[in-house]
């Protein structure tokens, strides 16, 4: 379970103070499907980092399985598999197994167990032509599958995506989706940003809105389709961004 | 978990392209055009012949002043200035009219020698032209003297004889300037590029945040990274080493007959060895800085290249310091005491003081620098765009 509790996050720039996190709080249950919607500047990818235990709140704290990020970083980061988005992530130089090896010794994985896993995600995600080829002469497909292969490695309980499908033509983006169910069906916490409402809609259990760093709403899919009589997410989104924005002038 | 990363970290340094070629022919390269440069500039005097202006009116016995000497070409011209300007000749020499009937007759006499200062040649050729006059004034001195019934040992009431205090080949001074400016050189040069990418690049292409993903302590992460930069300046330096061992040992005379380490050779080598790895460490270290620093790789590059640079001004400092002046400040100062310890190696002089000196000071600052890359190294602003 993931506890956001009345996280603040602030950055300096040059004397100027930038609130990207403003009092977020909101919680994802074990084995939940969340998707975070905003626009580019919303503060998703600093929430995403913040429990990643990459930045630290500025106020207010995030548990995850009970453990503060703060306090407990290396014990959640064992938990907890990050994509960002963008970039793959990945060492060009390397070929696509040496990659996997060298973050599952990181993770502190053993040689067996490293092995049976690679094979288990290359199986997975029909990799086993290129496991053994230099990353940096794939395809953005083939950069993306092991990217997620490189987050799963260490079969963590939580996963965090930022924007996974953003650049991934259909074929990819398919495969990325079959991913997410068959996680769900694993029991797999997941906590994922995108743009594409539909993604969401498909996927997800339950949604948080983030607008200029504040959470405008978070609850489950359903009961926000029958609160706002639509079942049009992309709708909802921008009628909650523009009764944010009348809340704000108000 | 430092093995695994550093283990990681060389394979793909090294299947970069860059660093191959900056850490294996960088040196070999540099290092062989130096050493064919500097025999070639110490052989120069021997056996080369120069070209000497003289008028055509000039009479049998004023050129037979000068036709003893192979190494002076006589060209006769009317106008032997314009001949020197043309760049046909490398000085010119004009006596005036009736030279030796007026030096028979007691007469005053003059001669005007042209040349070029600025050229090595010129300077050479009016340097052996006026020895060859000052010989033959002197004998003239000396005939006038008898003469007139008096002593020639009169006029030269003492003798001047100059000698080297080191006792060693004057060679040796221009190797020890540009063999430490070359070593330098190449180590900053060769593992510039392996430490923009692991900590800038890395930034740029979102593998520091895969890598700070993992439960590995910060510190392990940086001291693999510095580790890696210090391995690739390391074999730099020792490849300049070998390289430039090896060429004076099979490919030079001169350079060869200056540097001589008699049975000293295997520990001035060892020294040599050791002071390398240590200003590769504190190159790596002052890389590392600027490549956290950095927020991309060009941007970590124009941080290190006036850090690089500052390997340039040793050069200047030491040129006119002998050996017997090197002070503790010259090996307390680094980047200055990799070129003062490798003058006094290549003069065959091994100060144990100094070593460690030397090794001492570079680590001070080696420490100092890790503790500001690992405060920087901590902070989220300096790891992440």
């Amino acid at each position: 379970m993931i506890e956001i509790q009345e996280v603040t996050k602030k950055f300096k720039d040059k004397k100027v103070s930038i609130t990207a996190l403003k009092h977020v709080s909101f919680s994802i249950e074990k084995g939940q499907t969340v998707g975070l919607l905003g626009e580019n500047g919303a503060g998703k990818t600093t929430l995403l980092r913040t429990i990643a235990t990459l930045l630290s709140p500025t106020e207010g704290y995030i548990t995850v399985d009970g453990m503060d990020t703060v306090k407990n970083p290396d014990a959640i980061k064992k938990k907890i598999g990050v994509l960002f988005g963008g970039e793959t992530g990945l060492y060009d130089r390397l070929t696509a197994r040496e990659n996997l090896d060298f973050f599952a010794t990181l993770y502190g994985m053993s040689k067996h167990e490293t092995k049976v896993r690679i094979d288990d995600l290359a199986k997975m995600f029909g990799m086993r032509d290129y496991l053994d080829r230099k990353v940096g002469g794939f395809s953005k497909g083939m950069r993306q599958k092991v990217a997620i292969s490189r987050t799963l490695i260490h079969n963590p309980d939580i996963i965090l995506f930022d924007e996974p499908t953003t650049g991934l033509d259909i074929t990819s983006s398919n495969v990325f989706r079959e991913l997410i169910h068959q996680l769900k069906r694993e029991g797999k916490t997941m906590l994922f940003s995108s743009h594409i409402m539909e993604e969401v809609s498909m996927l997800c259990d339950s949604v948080a809105m983030m607008h200029k760093g504040e959470l405008v709403y978070h609850g489950n899919l359903e009961e926000l389709y029958q609160s706002e009589k639509s079942n049009d997410l992309n709708y909802i989104f921008m009628s909650k961004l523009v009764r944010g924005e009348t809340d704000y002038a108000s | 978990m430092l093995r695994n990363i550093y283990i990681k970290e060389m394979k793909d340094s090294f299947r970069d392209r860059r660093t191959l070629l900056l850490t294996v022919f960088l040196p070999i390269i540099m290092m062989s055009v130096l050493t064919i440069f500097y025999e070639s500039l110490i052989s120069t005097d021997e056996g080369q012949t120069f070209t000497l202006a003289i008028e055509s009116s000039i009479s049998v016995e004023e050129e037979s002043l000068l036709t003893d000497y192979a190494n002076i070409e006589i060209v006769k011209a009317d106008d032997p200035a314009a001949i020197v300007r043309e760049g046909e000749a490398q000085a010119a020499l004009l006596l005036s009219p009736s030279f030796f009937t007026r030096i028979e007759n007691g007469e005053n006499a003059s001669v005007t020698l042209i040349g070029d200062s600025f050229s090595q040649n010129s300077s050479t050729l009016m340097g052996i032209v006026t020895n060859i006059l000052t010989s033959f004034e002197k004998t003239i001195i000396t005939e006038r003297l008898i003469a007139q019934g008096t002593d020639p040992s009169i006029i030269e009431p003492f003798t001047i004889e100059q000698q080297e205090s080191s006792g060693e080949n004057p060679n040796v001074n221009l190797l020890a300037m540009l063999i430490p400016l070359i070593l330098a050189l190449a180590i900053g040069i060769g593992a510039s590029p392996a430490a923009a990418d692991l900590f800038a690049g890395e930034k740029e292409k979102k593998t520091m945040e895969a890598l700070l993903m993992t439960p590995v302590n910060r510190t392990t992460m940086l001291f693999a990274k510095w580790l890696t930069i210090t391995s690739i300046g390391s074999i730099i330096g020792i490849i300049t080493l070998i390289v430039v061992a090896l060429e004076i040992a099979f490919f030079t005379e001169h350079l060869k007959a200056a540097v001589s380490f008699n049975n000293q050779a295997g520990m001035i080598i060892g020294i040599a060895v050791a002071i390398s790895i240590v200003y590769a460490m504190f190159c790596a270290s002052l890389l590392m800085l600027t490549s956290i620093i950095g927020k991309t790789v060009k941007e970590a590059q124009s941080y290190s290249t006036p850090v690089m640079m500052l390997s340039m001004f040793p050069v200047m400092f030491l040129s006119s310091v002998g050996i017997n002046e090197l002070a503790f400040e010259h090996f307390a100062i680094p980047i200055l005491n990799l070129f003062s310890l490798l003058k006094e190696l290549l003069f065959g002089v091994v100060d144990y003081q100094h070593v460690f000196i030397t090794i001492g000071s570079n680590l001070i600052c080696i420490i100092i620098i890790f503790i500001i890359g690992r405060i920087l190294f901590k902070k989220d602003k300096w790891v992440m765009n």
